[in-house]
């Protein structure tokens, strides 16, 4: 099969979930099919400022078109923001929010009108921007959507209303996501699966290794990734300091806020990758406080090493995947994050052993490759 | 299931014109509001156009009423542009662009953003919404805005503006459409891929007015002997020229032996947009009245219908539920294909057959009264508001039900 992805940036120094999916899926698709991607020249997806050369390249040994982005984020995005998601607005208002968004690249849906009709199948990335929310609607009949949504308010703009009525097959990334969209847009008849993403089994790291190198004792929680108010480390930082029971919390990932100057809170900045795993491996348990996960790569990771994980219930990807897996506790308040990590160490690795056997079964490579195969033969046009 | 007040839910029934207009999809749908309105609180958005060209603002703006119906009338902010003509003959060549489509989209009119506003702001306030007519504004931009609760009827012809782009999205994206024919369904289907949305042939029922009388037609017009009626805006567009032209041969040329065809006369009816030939076996009547088009009916051989792009020929309908037979060109697929599966008519692919085929009505009485009577069979098995009615009952019913939480 010719199969197009369509995505708003790719390459390996994208840094974003959605685009990291997008690439992992079109090599592997790339073993099979003839795969070819469709993309903008913009690096940064606040900006979308221009930096990749337009036109063909290769990546990987794919066929990447960039096409250029003639307009950005514009200067008053924030603004058109808030009226359209708060205030009083008309229906062009939430057009022209699209727009303002960016990024704006005219001529990827020329192309896709042009020559759609060339490619059996058409996989289009992430429902909120431009290339999917236009590109789709000029090619239904072939097209898979992995739409990546998440609960926010944009979801219900009139630019989205039709577009997950219109593709072929749709992909999720979560059961979550998958419930999300149908109560919002009571698609169920729309064939869709819950792709999640491939996991290759990843090396054990090594606990001692990382107690001596950083002079942990005593039992460890680690936190995995930026450390920001909008993942919800604010909140984490703030029932730690209320308590005192002798395990350290160690976090592992850029700094962005303050840290409170504690004997027990550890603050790491960027680690490698196999400090990471060094990390998780030592760890007695990975704890998670943000509210609005997608996907939750995190957790994957600490299960992979047969870490226990303590999860804010507020996040319902999250705490669902802790609920399958039975890997672990989700939390609400300071009094229920004490119970369950309590719980959790008394119960040492078995939760973490159970998460692992779960993402060995679910995230199997072969498993995504059957699922991710069996959506595009539905979405294909091969006549 | 039916509310309190013994109706079936609420409908907006968006149409580009409404009300004392003229236009076969514009009747369709005054025809169905009609008759869903006692079944459905039914409320119709439209524009203050009455002229499909120009679309120039003719009705007041604001809420009104048409035959009991509520109506919401938004003002046109464009009509058709000056330079359409242009800009369709871009929008239909192989190398158009993406913004090419819109501005012929644009430019064909009418151009009414509040129209599309209010479907947006009042997108919760009805259970269901009925869209017609696909190539126009107010439906090719606003069923996108209601997917879930829309029901298209598409009036879907094969013509250059379907095969666009940007028209694409609104064949996959409604909760069901509503088709005139299967022969148009099949041409859907074809072009848009779009099985998996459920369908139906819906399309409106013919009724019969009291007291149709041949009589009075003949001697209005001082009619005497067979004729063949045509009737309908007769303009180049909708095939009355070549009708003209095959008409003049078929008589001066075609009897046997050289001489003039049998005798007969064409009766034309109708609003005329080009000049109807002068000839003693051409008669113009004029436009006439619903009533009068059936003493027509009755009284003619068989009724001719030359347009080449048919979506559901009312008057066809019309024609067999009287019993008379149509004449049609075999090009004009969705109509040639309906006429061939009810049996109720003939369709030639040539000046050659369409002779053959007059003459041939003409002398066989017989097989002029068996084509009619399939006609009529046909009309009523599928053409009639009371089956009609129940299916877009049950319809919008199962859209109801779908949204509910």
């Amino acid at each position: 099969m010719r199969i197009l992805v369509v995505v708003q940036r790719y390459g390996a120094e994208v840094v974003g979930g959605a685009e990291s999916h997008a690439r992992t899926l079109a090599q592997r698709l790339g073993r099979r099919h003839e795969v070819e991607i469709a993309t903008t020249n913009a690096l940064d997806y606040w900006t979308w400022a221009e930096h990749f050369p337009p036109g063909e390249s290769a990546d990987d040994g794919i066929l990447v078109r960039r096409f250029r982005v003639r307009s950005g984020r514009r200067k008053d995005y924030k603004e058109i923001e808030s009226r359209v998601l708060l205030g009083p607005h008309s229906l062009a208002d939430e057009w022209e929010w699209l727009r303002a968004q960016g990024p704006h690249a005219p001529d990827l849906l020329e192309f896709l009108h042009r020559e759609g009709q060339r490619y059996h199948a058409i996989v289009f990335y992430t429902y909120i921007y431009e290339p999917t929310a236009l590109g789709l609607p000029i090619i239904p009949e072939r097209a898979l959507l992995v739409s990546t949504a998440h609960d926010e308010a944009p979801l219900r703009l009139a630019p989205y209303r039709a577009l997950f009525q219109l593709p072929r097959a749709i992909a999720f990334l979560t059961p979550e996501e998958r419930d999300l969209v149908h109560g919002q847009f009571r698609n169920e008849h729309i064939p869709s699966d819950v792709i999640g993403l491939p996991l290759e089994p990843a090396p054990l790291g090594d606990a001692e290794r990382f107690r001596a190198v950083h002079g942990v004792r005593g039992p460890i929680v680690v936190y995995l990734g930026q450390v920001t108010e909008a993942k919800g480390c604010d909140e984490l930082l703030a029932l730690w300091s209320s308590r005192d029971r002798g395990e350290t919390l160690v976090l592992c990932g850029q700094v962005r806020m303050p840290i409170p100057e504690r004997a027990d809170v550890r603050a790491l900045g960027e680690v490698s990758e196999e400090t990471k795993r060094d990390a998780l491996a030592a760890a007695d348990l990975i704890v998670q406080p943000s509210h609005l996960e997608s996907l939750g790569i995190v957790l994957l990771e600490a299960w992979q090493q047969a870490t226990p994980a303590l999860v804010n219930a507020a996040s319902p990807v999250t705490a669902g995947q802790v609920a399958r897996a039975a890997g672990g506790l989700a939390y609400g308040d300071l009094a229920s994050f004490e119970a369950a990590l309590a719980q959790l160490l008394a119960e040492g690795r078995s939760p973490g052993e159970r998460g692992r056997d779960w993402v060995r079964a679910e995230y199997a490579p072969e498993r995504f490759d059957r699922r991710v195969e069996d959506l595009v033969s539905v979405a294909a046009v091969m006549r | 299931m039916s509310g309190s007040n013994g109706r079936d839910g609420s409908l907006l029934v968006v149409v580009q014109r409404y009300g004392d207009v003229s236009g076969g999809a514009e009747a369709h749908a005054r025809q169905l509001v009609d008759h869903l309105a006692p079944h459905l609180r039914v409320e119709v958005a439209t524009t203050t156009a009455a002229d499909y060209w120009t679309w120039e603002n003719v009705f007041p703006a604001g809420d009104t009423v048409v035959g009991g119906v509520p109506v919401h009338r938004f003002a046109v902010a464009r009509g058709r542009a000056r330079d359409f003509r242009n800009r369709e003959r871009v929008a239909f060549a192989p190398l158009r662009t993406l913004a090419d489509e819109r501005a012929f989209v644009d430019a064909q009119g009418p151009h009414s953003p509040e129209l599309l506003e209010f479907v947006h702001a009042r997108r919760d306030d009805y259970d269901g919404f009925l869209f017609f007519t696909y190539i126009y504004e107010p439906t090719a931009y606003g069923v996108p805005l209601v997917p879930q609760r829309a029901v298209l009827v598409p009036t879907a012809h094969d013509e250059p503006a379907i095969s666009l782009s940007v028209y694409r999205a609104l064949f996959h994206a409604p909760r069901a459409i509503a088709f005139n024919t299967e022969e148009e369904r099949a041409m859907v289907w074809r072009r848009f891929r779009n099985e998996r949305v459920p369908s139906e042939i819906m399309g409106v029922g013919v009724e019969l007015p009291e007291g149709i009388s041949a009589d009075r037609f003949r001697r209005r017009h001082g009619l005497e002997g067979p004729f063949f009626l045509y009737v309908g805006r007769v303009v180049e567009s909708k095939g009355a020229g070549e009708l003209f032209d095959f008409w003049a041969r078929w008589r001066d040329e075609r009897a046997p032996g050289g001489g003039p065809g049998p005798r007969a006369t064409l009766v034309v009816a109708g609003h005329a947009e080009m000049p109807v030939p002068k000839r003693d076996d051409v008669r113009y009547v004029g436009r006439i009245s619903h009533e009068e088009k059936f003493d027509a009916y009755a009284a003619c051989e068989a009724l001719v219908i030359p347009s080449p792009l048919e979506s559901l020929s009312l008057v066809t309908l019309e024609a067999w539920a009287m019993g008379k037979p149509n004449v049609c060109p075999a090009r004009s697929r969705i109509l040639a294909g309906m006429t061939r599966r009810a049996g109720g008519g003939l369709s030639y692919r040539s000046f050659a057959e369409f002779a053959e085929i007059l003459t041939l009505l003409l002398e066989r009485p017989e097989l002029r009264d068996s084509l009619g009577a399939h006609g009529r069979d046909f009309v009523a098995r599928t053409y009639t508001w009371p089956r009609i009615v129940a299916s877009y009952r049950d319809l919008f019913a199962e859209v109801r039900a779908r949204n509910a939480t």
